[in-house]
């Protein structure tokens, strides 16, 4: 078993090189491979455009792309196993929502803020910004239910119920915004990767390591968690600890991924899935690392997809993931006929 | 008594000549030339007493033509036309549903008519401004989801809509309780003068169709002789459009009325040569990789500044018309409420884009010009 993983472990590392490689050199405006490499290791290409593109447009895209698909996988693992609901996913408590209402009350609704406030809100700090706040505001909220609320089950409905709440703020801003505003909330919503400056990434990476180290203590208590709390209390978990911890941790890392790059659907319901199937086993341990590779390997492949290299458009991030994923994850399980 | 029948008989027959002399004057004296030349999406056709007014493309793909009947006062309209939507003109109240008409308005001094609109703060025209700041244009919700009360209570002559397909149920229902709709399909306007010549259709409602004509003659006049000027032009600068929404770059296509005002001024569209009329959505890549050499940079209107530019995309800074500073924009001029006066007047005033745009390409050519759209980013 141990040389399986082994083998796994690095198919998938040599994988994730490939599809990062893949990444970078694909896109709409043919490189030639000597040239991506010449760029990469600091060599001028042989055309300015072409290097900048590299390391200025596309590496910094292939890095979001891996944080983000780390983030949303390991969030996912995490609130799978704490509502022990196959269905949960990191925006499973309303994060997501609260995200989108913090962002909404900034597109649609800042004809309501004097213009000195809606200029700073309407820079891309300002949405980043709102996105925090909102899934943050939701994450206390949760925190303090789950302080009064003693199963898991019932924060998970309030974790809809906080969504319904939020959707429906959303749509009376919606209902009120001009065509601009609605353009700009629904291209925000589509998700997007390849817009943020060394400077955000920088923020969203300090903030996914902070994600994962939280995760990373939590390991244990979700393998007892998987067993029941119950049966998690009679092992001397501390679960309402256990609960905080990884509370906060899918709060970060979907909470700060959100704010970057839109709410990017699929990938922390799915990827969970993909680990568990191919590892055949339900350590956390392997599956933090399985998550992680395969986030990270399916979020470049979508990305790569998207750019749609050779045509002159590209689609949505958010569409990819969910028409790629969609059908891998149905094939699996009927291939599989079970899922935990 | 057999003379008083025959006296009876002839008058009815001389009636029924004249009636019928009547009848057939109201059908020959037509001048059924079509008053429009460069707009294909509307012809006015004038008869005696009434004009026939045919919109044809008011969205693209648009299947059914649209008549309408305007009849002037004591006008007769043939039976065969009443199935139509019949308005009498000159009209004395209007309901208006974009910003491009509002210029036709105030050009035909008629903007007192004016007694509603869809989102007044994107209304520019500073005399529509105080009307509606003095509470005489009521605020009418969205253009899809006008506020049919509202609209009912102010009972207005005509209504003028625009639809962006064959939906618009708001509209149909205002035309199910009586009022007078009519669509408008300026914006689906391919060329510019085109584009410029619906104020003969406002024109018609006013029963202004010669002061619409002279005022629309003027600006072709204006226009063709600006495209002469800018022949005259010894370089052809290259010139990259538009910038990124979101992470997609939306810039005009080969055959769109903006990249034929670019081709009129002179100048080396890079995307001129792409078919269509709406906008490309290119990467940046795509986009980088084309115009980084360009001369010249024509943004959407996004943007006041050059450092407003890069704060949102550091990657704008890269380009050879940002650090020779060579970036334009018409997002100076706008109205009180903020909105964008280019969107509302351009269509209206290709005169003036045009010569803006010769002003920015050629200074040379038009020494004592002022843009009046356009400014250079600082």
């Amino acid at each position: 078993m141990k040389n399986r993983n082994t083998i796994l472990f690095s198919g998938l590392s040599l994988l994730l090189l490939l599809t990062l490689l893949l990444n970078i050199s694909m896109g709409q405006v043919a490189i030639p491979i000597k040239e991506v490499f010449r760029s990469l290791f600091g060599c001028h290409a042989s055309k300015e455009t072409w290097e900048y593109i590299i390391v200025n447009f596309r590496l910094p895209k292939a890095i979001t792309a891996i944080l983000v698909g780390i983030g949303l996988s390991i969030s996912g693992l995490l609130m799978q196993t704490l509502f022990r609901n196959p269905l949960a996913g990191p925006y499973v408590l309303g994060l997501s929502s609260g995200s989108s209402l913090g962002v909404a009350f900034v597109i649609l609704g800042s004809g309501f803020l004097p213009a000195v406030f809606s200029q700073f809100l309407l820079s891309s700090y300002g949405i980043i910004l709102a996105s925090c706040i909102g899934s943050s505001l939701v994450l206390v909220m949760i925190l303090i239910v789950s302080q009064r609320l003693r199963d898991t089950m019932s924060i998970l409905i309030v974790g809809l119920m906080f969504s319904s709440f939020t959707s429906a703020i959303v749509s009376v801003f919606t209902y009120f915004s001009s065509a601009e505003q609605l353009q700009k909330y629904t291209f925000w919503s589509m998700g997007s990767i390849g817009n943020l400056s060394w400077q955000n990434i920088s923020i969203l990476a300090v903030c996914t390591v902070v994600g994962l180290l939280f995760s990373l203590l939590s390991l244990k208590p979700l393998d007892a968690l998987l067993l029941g709390e119950n049966y998690a209390k009679s092992m001397g978990l501390n679960i309402r600890k256990a609960r905080y911890i990884i509370i906060f941790a899918t709060s970060i890392l979907a909470g700060s991924i959100t704010a970057f790059a839109g709410p990017i659907a699929f990938i922390g319901l799915a990827v969970p899935h993909l680990g568990k199937l191919l590892f055949q086993t339900s350590n956390h341990k392997v599956l933090f690392f399985a998550t992680l590779l395969i986030g990270s390997i399916i979020m470049l492949f979508c990305d790569t997809i998207s750019q749609m290299p050779g045509f002159d458009f590209t689609l949505p991030i958010n569409a990819i993931t969910s028409i790629i994923g969609a059908p891998i994850v149905i094939w699996l399980i009927v291939r599989k006929k079970s899922i935990q | 008594m057999k003379s008083m029948i025959s006296r009876i008989l002839f008058s009815f027959a001389l009636l029924f000549l004249f009636s019928c002399k009547n009848e057939s004057k109201s059908e020959t004296t037509i001048s059924s030339k079509n008053e429009v030349r460069y707009a294909t999406g509307f012809s006015i056709q004038n008869y005696f007493g009434y004009s026939v007014v045919t919109v044809k493309n008011p969205w693209p793909k648009a299947t059914k033509t649209y008549t309408y009947i305007l009849k002037e006062k004591n006008g007769l309209v043939p039976d065969s036309l009443k199935q139509n939507t019949i308005i009498s003109v000159p009209i004395k109240t209007i309901v208006v549903t974009s910003t491009t008409h509002i210029p036709s308005l105030e050009m035909l001094d008629e903007v007192n008519t004016l007694v509603g609109f869809p989102h007044c703060d994107y209304i520019s025209s500073e005399k529509v401004r105080a009307r509606i700041d003095a509470g005489k244009i009521k605020e009418l919700g969205n253009n899809q989801d006008l506020n049919t009360e509202v609209i009912l209570d102010l009972q207005p002559n005509v209504i003028i809509g625009y639809g962006i397909d064959n939906k618009n149920p708001t509209l149909d229902n205002l035309q199910k309780s009586g009022l007078k709709v009519m669509l408008n399909g300026d914006w689906n306007e391919e060329t510019a003068l085109g584009k410029a010549e619906w104020i003969k259709f406002f024109g018609a409602l006013y029963g202004k169709q010669k002061q619409a004509d002279e005022i629309f003659t003027k600006i072709e006049k204006d226009y063709l002789k600006t495209i002469t000027i800018a022949k005259m032009a010894k370089t052809t600068p290259t010139i990259l459009a538009g910038d990124m929404f979101e992470d997609r770059w939306y810039l005009p296509k080969g055959t769109s009325w903006g990249s034929l005002l670019l081709k009129q001024a002179n100048s080396n569209y890079l995307w001129q040569e792409t078919s269509g009329t709406g906008s490309l959505s290119l990467s940046f890549e795509t986009v980088f990789e084309k115009a980084k050499n360009a001369d010249i940079w024509i943004t959407s209107g996004q943007f006041s500044s050059l450092k407003e530019m890069t704060d949102l995309n550091p990657h704008y800074a890269k380009f050879d018309a940002f650090r020779n500073k060579n970036v334009y924009s018409f997002s100076g001029k706008k109205g009180k409420t903020g909105g964008i006066l280019y969107y509302e007047l351009a269509p209206n005033r290709p005169d003036l884009v045009l010569k803006d745009l010769v002003k920015i390409l050629h200074p040379e050519l038009l020494p004592g010009y002022q843009p009046f759209f356009f400014e250079k980013l600082q």
